[in-house]
């Protein structure tokens, strides 16, 4: 087996897109080395001299295993790197794919029910991407994404694209009242009241901050959909992204590992306990 | 399993037989001035041979005497080193990786705790594929073993199942009776080899009684008196707990000491050390009681201390069988030396039991 931690390609910033003030899209092309990353997998993207972040791999590129798409929100020093100082033609490094993937496979045939907050929604996309390109492999399909104000989404140049898959509803919130805004205003949770799923048959997709994805549970169980069909993408501070440096550990679960990509049934024990 | 006698002139001439006859370098327990390292032993007279140590939750001091135990330091100072160089990378991220032939090593005169704690990290950095411990592990070409007849205070071993005698993983075992009597086994064929070089005779049945009578003794000492499927068991009810958690951490200040010194914490963090026109990628021991182990900008994954410490308790009894299949605590009882205020992890778990047993 090849060290993981010197396995960085070397990646040239091909296209750029700036979603919000704080959150920005980039497209990497990989100079010395390839990956078919999947959907829920991340990358630890690297900054010289800074360090390295895990960011998940916010789009596909099918037949093109030299490009990938990540989407960060700045929050802290390298993730404002990649930000402020990283543009068209530099250069970032790129280490994985890690991590399991959102279940499509065994999702086939089913309802799906995608439930997604803010940066949350990154990871998502690619499966969105993927539902409508295999739109046949799955029956009626519901995306709930909320975000703090319009101006907060990402990808609004996709999203009129998104509400027009067939067979589908597509819901938007916003957190508080905003001029011109005619959608849901409340929690992106309250919507799953609104879904017209089948609960006994769906699988469901959560992302977002954790706060949102306990509420998320909540409802959903209480709605009547299966634990072992719900799958969250878990978040936990991460260092290496292969189990070694053991700062993600979730209970015994090393998310970088073992997730990010959970089943619920599998963390019902952990998801309520304050720092586990 | 056969036992051989000799004396501790024999300890010392072992130590110079595996030196040359493996022509490696020899790693142990070492004086350093007033204290014990881990490290590199030069000469036979670095051993701590003449030395004894007291322990108690948050005492530890070295005096003239026998029945040395352990210190702050472990195997884990030379397999899994506080800083370790990972790699270095230029600005065109270029990668340049280090040279990785090492000279053979010999672990001399390590404890039956560490064995087992080397054990741990084997398992662990064999599933989770960790080269840079893979390569150092490699280079150890023999592990010779001193059980504890004199355990320490604060030692639970037996409990652990994992000392006060050489269990597994070992090529020679020796354990000072008195000064005259040094009872030897061998645990592999270089083990028997190395006992052949050394003409070492046959133990007397008489020998192997004065032996067994100690060792037995030394079982009882560093026995908890509950059984660890308790602990765990226990700590898994109790994982809800915050109130119980809060009060057995009460008077822990976060200092991470335990963490450093326990010889199967690897948690570790990875930093840049820019060098001119490179970056050292550097992996560093961080521990998970200390406040930047979970922090993010704008947000703490264990804000609070209660659970912090009580990851680390529940790592090592829950989680670590849970993910190798074996317990992380081996029954060394450093972190209880070691913590400045002395909070006491065979405290923890017998107070955890006593709540939650049954
Ligand atoms: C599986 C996974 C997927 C993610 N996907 C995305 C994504 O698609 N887009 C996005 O914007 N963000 C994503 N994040 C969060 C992102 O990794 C953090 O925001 C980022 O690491 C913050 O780094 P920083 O240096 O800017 O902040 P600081 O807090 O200053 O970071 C210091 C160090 O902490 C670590 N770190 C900090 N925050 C986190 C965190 N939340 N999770 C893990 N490690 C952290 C990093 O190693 C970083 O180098 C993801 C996190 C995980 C675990
Ligand atoms: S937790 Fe304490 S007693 Fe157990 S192995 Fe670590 S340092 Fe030793
Ligand atoms: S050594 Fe003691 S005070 Fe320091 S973090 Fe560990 S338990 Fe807390
Ligand atoms: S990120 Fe290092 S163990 Fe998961």
């Amino acid at each position: 087996m090849s060290n993981p931690f010197t396995s960085i390609i070397k990646g040239v910033v091909i296209n750029e897109i700036s979603e919000t003030t704080t959150t920005k899209t980039i497209t990497i092309k990989l100079v010395n080395g390839s990956m078919n990353p999947m959907p829920g997998q991340f990358n630890m993207l690297y900054v010289f001299g800074l360090g390295e972040v895990p960011i998940s791999i916010s789009n596909l590129y099918p037949g093109k295993r030299d490009i990938v798409e990540h989407t960060i929100r700045f929050v802290g020093a390298v993730t404002r790197a990649m930000i402020k100082a990283i543009r068209v033609g530099s250069q970032i490094g790129v280490r994985g794919p890690y991590g399991n993937k959102w279940p499509l496979e065994e999702a086939e045939g089913s309802d799906i029910l995608i439930v997604s907050g803010g940066i949350g929604f990154a990871p998502l996309r690619p499966v969105v991407k993927y539902i409508i390109m295999n739109r046949e492999r799955f029956r009626r399909v519901n995306i709930l994404y909320g975000a703090r104000t319009p101006e907060e989404f990402l990808y609004k140049y996709e999203l009129e694209e998104y509400s027009k898959i067939p067979n589908s509803k597509f819901l938007l919130s916003i957190d508080k009242p905003y001029p011109g805004w005619t959608g849901y205003v409340g929690f992106v949770t309250d919507l799953i009241k609104y879904t017209d799923v089948d609960t006994g048959n769906s699988y469901t997709f959560v992302c977002g901050p954790e706060i949102m994805m306990k509420v998320a549970v909540k409802k959903l169980l209480e709605r009547g959909f299966r634990k072992d069909k719900i799958f969250l993408s878990m978040e936990r501070r991460m260092r290496c992204g292969v189990g070694i440096c053991g700062t993600c550990q979730f209970g015994h679960l090393f998310v970088c590992k073992n997730g990010p990509i959970f089943r619920y049934s599998e963390i019902e024990n952990y998801i309520n306990v304050e720092g586990i | 399993m056969q036992l051989y006698r000799g004396g501790i002139e024999d300890i010392i001439n072992i130590y110079n037989i595996v030196k040359e006859f493996l022509k490696a370098d020899v790693y142990g327990y070492k004086r350093y001035g007033n204290s014990l390292v881990f490290d590199f032993i030069e000469s036979s007279s670095e051993l701590p041979i003449d030395v004894h140590v007291v322990q108690r939750p948050g005492f530890y001091r070295v005096s003239r005497g026998f029945g040395f135990i352990h210190s702050s330091h472990s195997p884990k100072n030379l397999l899994y080193p506080f800083k370790q160089e990972l790699f270095r990378v230029d600005q065109e991220l270029n990668i340049k990786t280090l040279e990785n032939s090492l000279k053979p090593v010999i672990l001399f005169g390590i404890k039956p705790c560490d064995v087992a704690a080397i054990n741990v990290f084997d398992k662990l950095f064999g599933n989770n594929f960790n080269p840079y411990y893979l390569n150092r592990r490699r280079s150890v070409v023999g592990i010779v073993v001193e059980e504890c007849l004199n355990p320490g205070e604060t030692c639970f071993c037996s409990t652990m199942g994992t000392g006060p005698d050489a269990r597994n993983g070992f090529d020679l075992a020796f354990a000072k009776v008195d000064r005259d009597l040094v009872i030897f086994k061998a645990g592999s064929s270089l083990g028997e080899k190395i006992v052949a070089k050394a003409n070492l005779q046959k133990a007397s049945d008489d020998d192997v009684k004065r032996y067994e009578i100690l060792l037995e003794e030394a079982k009882r000492k560093t026995n908890l008196g509950i059984g660890v499927e308790d602990i765990q068991t226990s700590l898994e009810k109790s994982i809800t707990d915050v109130e119980l958690w809060r009060k057995v951490s009460e008077k822990c200040v976060g200092c991470a000491n335990c963490n450093m010194v326990c010889p199967t914490c690897f948690c570790s963090e990875i930093v840049d050390d820019v060098v001119g026109d490179e970056a050292v990628r550097i992996m560093q021991l961080i521990g998970c009681l200390s406040y930047t182990y979970g922090l993010v900008a704008g947000g703490h994954f264990r804000k609070e201390l209660y659970t912090r410490y009580r990851h680390f308790i529940l790592h090592k009894f829950v989680f670590y069988p849970k993910q190798i299949d074996l317990f992380g605590c081996v029954g060394c009882g450093r972190c209880t030396v070691w913590c400045p205020v002395g909070i006491d992890i065979r405290e923890t778990v017998k107070t955890v039991a006593s709540r939650y047993r049954g």
